[in-house]
């Protein structure tokens, strides 16, 4: 292999030194510019691509090599499920419609509900300092960066990097993820923070008195305008009062199985899309 | 054609880096790139571009999503390091460069952790010790395949 860019006659301790100067460089730069984002996410994207027709292809695989009796049993599973859901439906549509009257009583306008798409998971990466998940959709499907992405179950993340094909999600695991939710029967504002584990996430600044319970469900409070109000987030696991901390240590559960995903919901929120409205 | 192979040997050890294949293979994978930079040191016979390996490390780091250069400069030094004490790894057979494998992937691994905490926050988190004694045990196995691929390659002269 012969020598790229440097020449060999330099010592290799001041090879070393000058690449270690290009990186100090290189990072200081891409820290400063946020566009730097879409840059790597559109140079990453051949590698993923191959990734996703690998994972593809196992899948296939997968499929073509399940038994009937597997399949009949899922079928048979389904139709059960199924026959359960349906009811529920039914009073989905008339609270919702109840839901509309009521909004129309109370003078504000109804909001349609969003516009949803599914992605693909196709790379992800989870190590203590970032929580992040590369999907199949980007900027050309109409992808922006502070985007709500959904899972079964409740929310899972955000967008915080958009390429033409690609885009990167933060979980709410993420270090650098908060959002703002309330107890689903109270309107108590908290935030959720991620803390760089898949499994939990946690409430901070509680003082220790706090009047949260073990098993309390979160849902976005909707403040920010970011995440649309009432969206599953998690539930509270533990609560650890001790006098070495001047909060409480409130550990939630989040409801999406975030280790797990490999499909998410991508939502355009008709309040999300929209500037915050001034009073 | 060993340069195809490389490459598209690369592009495999990129892949398996981010592959979704759930939390625990997460935590528990070894840095694939990193085993095959010091496969590649180890057994050519010129020594390798610290630039190409750099840019390896960029591109890694394009992939992963992180802090743009933590991989690279950590490729760089461990593959400095390693070639200070060539001589004394290359004599040894793969079972006993298994330890110096595992200073050498914790060692990088360990730098990655410190310029991602230069960058922003960060946790410590015990993870961080698996991924390369994972990849250090592999070692024989990696370099038992490595070879035979690399035998498979070789040009024949008639």
């Amino acid at each position: 292999m012969p020598a790229l860019f440097f020449p060999r006659r330099y010592p290799p301790l001041l090879r070393v030194a000058v690449l270690v100067l290009l990186t100090v460089f290189v990072s200081v730069f891409s820290e400063k510019h946020p566009n730097m984002e879409s840059v790597s996410l559109t140079m990453a994207y051949p590698v993923q691509w191959i990734s996703m027709q690998g994972t593809s292809f196992w899948q296939q695989a997968d499929n073509y090599l399940q038994s009937r009796a597997e399949l009949e049993s899922e079928n048979i599973r389904l139709h059960a499920e199924l026959v359960g859901v349906e009811p529920k439906l039914l009073e989905a549509d008339i609270l919702r419609n109840e839901n509309r009257q009521l909004l129309a009583l109370l003078d504000s306008i109804p909001q349609p509900p969003g516009k949803v798409a599914v992605a693909q998971v196709i790379a992800q990466n989870f190590s203590p300092s970032s929580q992040l998940l590369i999907v199949n959709m980007g900027a050309r499907a109409g992808v922006f960066v502070g985007q709500p992405v959904l899972a079964a179950g409740g929310v899972a993340g955000q967008v915080v990097g958009v390429s033409p094909m690609s885009s990167q999600v933060a979980l709410l695991s993420d270090l650098d993820s908060s959002i703002p939710v309330q107890p689903a029967d109270s309107d108590t504002p908290l935030l959720v923070d991620g803390r760089g584990n898949i499994d939990s996430l946690a409430v901070p600044f509680q003082p220790r008195n706090t009047a949260l319970k073990v098993g309390d469900r979160l849902v976005t409070s909707g403040l920010g305008g970011r995440y649309p109000p009432g969206l599953n987030v998690g539930t509270i696991s533990a609560i650890v009062r001790n006098g070495d901390h001047s909060f409480a240590q409130i550990m939630v559960q989040p409801a999406v199985r975030l280790g797990q995903l490999s499909t998410v919901l991508m939502l355009w929120d008709t309040l999300s899309s929209r500037p915050a409205a001034t009073p | 054609m060993i340069a195809i192979a490389l490459i598209l040997g690369f592009l495999f050890a990129l892949t398996a880096e981010t592959i979704p294949c759930g939390p625990l293979y997460a935590l528990l994978h070894p840095d694939f790139v990193a085993l095959l930079l010091l496969y590649w040191a180890i057994s050519s016979s010129s020594e390798l571009s610290f630039t190409i390996v750099w840019l390896i490390g960029l591109l890694q780091d394009m992939v992963l999503g992180d802090v743009l250069g933590a991989q690279a400069i950590a490729g760089v030094i461990m593959i400095y390091l390693l070639y200070t004490g060539l001589g004394r790894v290359r004599g040894l057979s793969s079972w006993e460069q298994l330890f110096f494998i595992f200073l050498l992937l914790l060692m990088q691994r360990l730098l990655v952790w410190l310029w991602q905490a230069w960058a922003g926050a960060i946790t410590w988190h015990f993870s961080l010790l698996l991924g390369p004694l994972i990849g250090a045990l592999l070692w024989p196995l990696f370099t038992l395949a490595l070879d035979y691929l690399r035998h498979a390659l070789r040009p024949r002269h008639i």
